[in-house]
């Protein structure tokens, strides 16, 4: 990307939803997943991420898991981010937040990632409280029982 | 570690307490037998039980077993108030105790007071040296400061007293690994194997570290521990068994433009009784999915 060069990311709810729900899944270590997304069509320098894909909560760095799951995901999807790094400071902003106020993620410099729908804090908030991340299911649980599905298609019905 | 029967179990008790079909203080117990980690549900049940007079004197001398087991688990919880709470009651009872003093210290580490909490447990390792749980927590809490080459070091020291400790092996594993040092990952799954064969676990995560590495020595050799896994599972290893089949790709490339005796480590029949397997298990289990399987193991084909 040419310009100003930093480039910004707008999240859709159920990406964001889905993100925060998985790391709540697995408290105690870890995840990184991949954000799907596209250059939005209305202004060059920020990333539309439509989608999040919860890959794993166990041996991040391990590569045969992680091709595998590369592989399986949709050639459909249009641009694929792979940001396991990026996952971090967007958890720890919200994990560090032991009460359960939801900052929108912007306010952290270094990720630039802006929430599309500012609804998306209230969902979450009803969400956590019925303890819906029991229902998340990553792409590590479905190595270890194929019938779960890491795309999570009835999560939000 | 523990066996399905053993997970099974838990399950169906955490099932039964959760809906209030009573088993509390049995589920407890098996937590604390299997030592797995289930703080919230621990703490929300044995505070129902140390909340009620008559059901606490009911448990006798295990009461103070109760108020050790919620301590830890309201910390897990970051529950700081009920730990203290529950600390001052096994203080009153069991005053200049080294078993209350570890959970003290504990708090201090909850709080995040690291330097409070390695005095403390410095000063309890003068009384017992070979403290295991001590020398874990000082590995924690290198873990908890964001300082992974500090909790290498402990754990090489703690291991090479207590080198039958799969568990410390297992971690300093994972810690290798988190860090991208394969090579020393590798390590510890070979001590691993090496005292206990025939644990899948141990192939698996073996084989695969040996094919992060890569390089074709390595890509063989984590087939052959894919090999191992499948055949210690009896063929129920879904990640073993992709594992082969990328192996079978990932050596298929290396040897392109490599002498025939290369070619021949290829195994195309052990590919593609993998890929069979994989596709039984999905078009069983998985049907939605048999066709992003078959396009991913075609692609893995070349």
């Amino acid at each position: 990307m040419g310009g100003n060069g930093e480039l910004k990311y707008e999240i859709s709810q159920n990406a964001y939803i889905k993100l925060v729900l998985h790391s709540l899944r697995h408290k105690t270590a870890a995840v990184n997943g991949v954000l799907v997304g596209r250059i939005s069509a209305k202004d060059e320098g920020v990333v539309e991420i439509s989608d999040s894909v919860p890959l794993f909560h166990s041996n991040l760095a391990l590569l045969p898991p992680l091709e595998i799951s590369l592989i399986m995901l949709n050639n459909k999807k249009l641009e694929a981010l792979s940001k396991g790094k990026h996952r971090s400071p967007v958890m720890q902003l919200c994990v560090k937040d032991a009460s359960k106020n939801w900052r929108v993620v912007g306010t952290d410099g270094g990720s630039k990632l802006l929430l599309k729908e500012p609804s998306a804090n209230v969902v979450l908030s009803d969400y956590i409280s019925s303890e819906k991340w029991k229902d998340v299911t990553d792409f590590d649980d479905h190595l270890d029982d194929v019938t779960k599905d890491w795309l999570n298609p009835g999560l939000f019905n | 570690m523990v066996t399905k029967t053993e997970e099974t179990e838990l399950n169906q008790l955490e099932n039964q307490v959760e809906n209030g079909g009573g088993g509390v203080w049995e589920y407890l117990c098996l937590v604390r037998k299997l030592k797995v980690r289930r703080s919230e549900l621990v703490l929300k049940h044995g505070l129902s039980i140390l909340n009620d007079p008559g059901k606490r004197s009911a448990l006798g001398p295990d009461e103070w077993t109760l108020y050790e087991q919620v301590a830890i688990a309201a910390m897990d919880c970051q529950s700081l108030a009920v730990a203290q709470n529950c600390i001052k009651v096994l203080q009153k009872k069991f005053p200049e105790s080294k078993r209350v003093g570890k959970i003290e210290a504990l708090l201090l580490e909850a709080k995040g007071m690291w330097e409070e909490a390695e005095k403390a447990y410095s000063i309890l390792l003068e009384d017992n040296p070979l403290d295991q749980v001590i020398h874990k927590r000082k590995v924690a809490m290198a873990k908890a400061q964001g300082k992974p080459s500090l909790a290498i070091e402990h754990l090489n020291k703690y291991l090479e007293v207590f080198m039958a400790d799969h568990d410390a092996w297992r971690e300093l594993a994972e810690i290798y690994v988190s860090l991208q040092m394969y090579k020393q990952a590798a390590f510890c799954y070979e001590e691993l194997i090496l005292s206990q064969p025939t644990l899948p676990l141990y192939h698996l995560a073996y084989a695969e570290v040996l094919y992060t590495i890569g390089g074709h020595e390595n890509l063989i050799a984590a087939r052959k521990y894919y090999a191992s896994t499948i055949d210690l599972t009896g063929g129920k290893s879904t990640r073993a068994l992709l594992g082969i089949c990328l192996c079978g790709s990932a050596i298929a490339q290396l040897s392109k433009g490599r002498n025939k005796e290369d070619k021949d480590m290829a195994a195309p029949e052990l590919q593609s009784l993998a890929a069979t397997a994989l596709e039984k298990e999905y078009k069983q289990k998985a049907p939605a999915k048999l066709n992003l399987l078959s396009s991913a193991l075609r692609s893995l084909k070349l």
